[in-house]
């Protein structure tokens, strides 16, 4: 399997600080496998026309980094996260078009990159920089407090979450592709879908990325509305954070082969379009709570893994985990 | 024997072309059972196929499940009833033809395949976007061996 993927969504950046985040993934002291660039932009434009670019092209095209540019759908910085994982890479880095790595960055993030690890993260630092204190991390505090990764780390840390930049374990979850254009949470709710799978999310020292805060670009200009969808299903995912969301959008026979792993799962919350089947609430129920369902469609998920076992692994694979 | 045969997967949702599923020679399974003596029910919904005299259509699964407890056996296609049955522990056979018994079987039951040759490549797509083929299942003939071997 291919290694590393690097994924850079960008909107509204061409002449600030995109390029400085290209520069800083050119030169990693550990060179990234692919860079594939995730264009947001409306109307997008061809950056090899653009002098400053074409240096950026050139030096990757020299030192042999493979990059692809891809004018994206404008749908949101998650759906072009999501094409990243589902790539076949095994860790995918997402780094942000308004940040800036230390070129050592990857080279750590992936020296923690064990096998029971899904996610690793630095500190993301927005210069004038103030400290925090008394930072969990955990996912019932994030209202509460500050992002940990805001601040120096100074040892490794064991958290649910992780924010902006950092390194996942790809094609184990999904990214919610219900969230609006805004993407209000979707780093929070991916990297915490991780964590449920059992998973370590860790935030490591040693590895900075500096965020180049600015008015102009990202999500910050999308409609009140959006971040209020988005927090509505981030506040419905998280009120069940101690159960296993199970959503049987599929077939009578996939209902009772389900059934069979029922026992396995801990805490199940069930919505089934079979209840006499498999008891539980409606489709439309999930829908209704969680918007787009696609990341439990058992169909897609085995076809995504180019799957050869048995439904019932499938499933299994699915709601708890085939990781340890 | 009892047998209840499940014969149809369910309908598509263009109805234009036969279900690649579909086992297209129950007609003469089903003589060759009645000839060996079997006592043969269809379970299945309205308006599909009859092909016995005895068709059990749209029973709920409490019904379905009283069927399949009180028989002997089952036959059936790639379809829920393979599962409900392999559900309650009653062992039966499984006709395939291009769907991947590794996949969508269960090894308690008997999953008879031609050949891994037709199964097709993209085991997940919608049936819609398979073509029936004729070629891709066992004949009567081999079913009945199987049968009479089992059980």
């Amino acid at each position: 399997m291919k290694k590393l993927l690097c994924s850079i969504s960008t909107k509204g950046r061409y002449e600030t600080t995109l390029p400085l985040a290209i520069q800083a993934v050119i030169n990693q002291t550990r060179k990234v496998d692919k860079l594939v660039i995730f264009d947001d932009n409306d109307p997008p434009k061809d950056m090899r026309q653009v002098q400053l670019y074409q240096y950026l092209f050139d030096i990757m095209n020299l030192k042999g980094i493979e990059w692809e540019w891809v004018y994206a759908k404008r749908l949101g910085q998650h759906h072009n996260h999501q094409m990243a994982n589902q790539r076949g890479y095994e860790w995918v880095w997402r780094v942000d078009d308004d940040c800036m790595p230390d070129i050592t960055v990857l080279e750590t993030l992936l020296s923690y990159a064990d096998h029971d690890v899904g996610g690793v993260g630095g500190s993301i630092l927005t210069p004038p920089f103030s400290p925090l204190s008394g930072v969990t991390g955990l996912i019932e505090d994030i209202d509460r407090e500050q992002n940990m990764q805001w601040d120096y780390i100074n040892e490794v840390r064991e958290i649910d979450h992780l924010h902006c930049s950092f390194i996942y374990r790809a094609g184990i979850c999904d990214y919610n592709l219900s969230l609006s254009k805004a993407a209000f949470r979707e780093e929070t709710l991916f990297t915490y879908s991780l964590r449920q799978r059992g998973y370590k999310m860790l935030v490591v020292p040693n590895a900075i990325t500096w965020h180049l805060k600015n008015k102009e670009g990202g999500v910050r200009t999308e409609a009140k509305e959006m971040f209020d969808h988005d927090d509505y299903i981030f506040k419905n995912f998280l009120g069940l954070k101690d159960n296993t969301i199970v959503v049987l959008d599929c077939g009578m026979g996939d209902h009772i082969v389900f059934k069979s792993i029922l026992a396995e799962l801990k805490n199940p919350v069930i919505y089934s379009c079979y209840p006499d089947i498999v008891p539980g609430g409606s489709i439309q129920d999930a829908i209704n709570l969680f918007g787009n369902i696609d990341q439990y469609n058992i169909y897609k998920k085995m076809d995504q893994w180019n799957w050869k076992g048995s439904l019932q692994n499938a499933f299994r694979k699915l709601y708890i985990g085939d990781k340890i | 024997m009892k047998i209840v045969i499940f014969p149809w997967a369910r309908s598509m949702r263009t109805e234009s072309k036969p279900h690649p599923k579909n086992y297209p020679w129950w007609p003469e399974l089903i003589t060759k059972l009645q000839e060996l003596g079997h006592e043969v029910i269809q379970a299945g919904v309205k308006d599909e196929v009859q092909l016995v005299d005895d068709f059990r259509q749209n029973l709920n699964i409490t019904e379905l499940r009283e069927l399949l407890t009180s028989s002997d056996t089952w036959i059936s296609v790639d379809t829920f009833g393979q599962h409900l049955a392999w559900d309650l522990g009653i062992k039966g056979i499984v006709i395939f033809s291009q769907s991947d018994p590794n996949i969508f079987g269960h090894p308690e039951n008997i999953n008879m395949l031609k050949s891994r040759a037709y199964l097709r490549e993209k085991q997940f797509w919608l049936w819609e976007q398979a073509e029936f083929i004729e070629d891709a299942f066992v004949s009567p003939d081999e079913v009945i061996a199987k049968l009479n071997a089992n059980f």
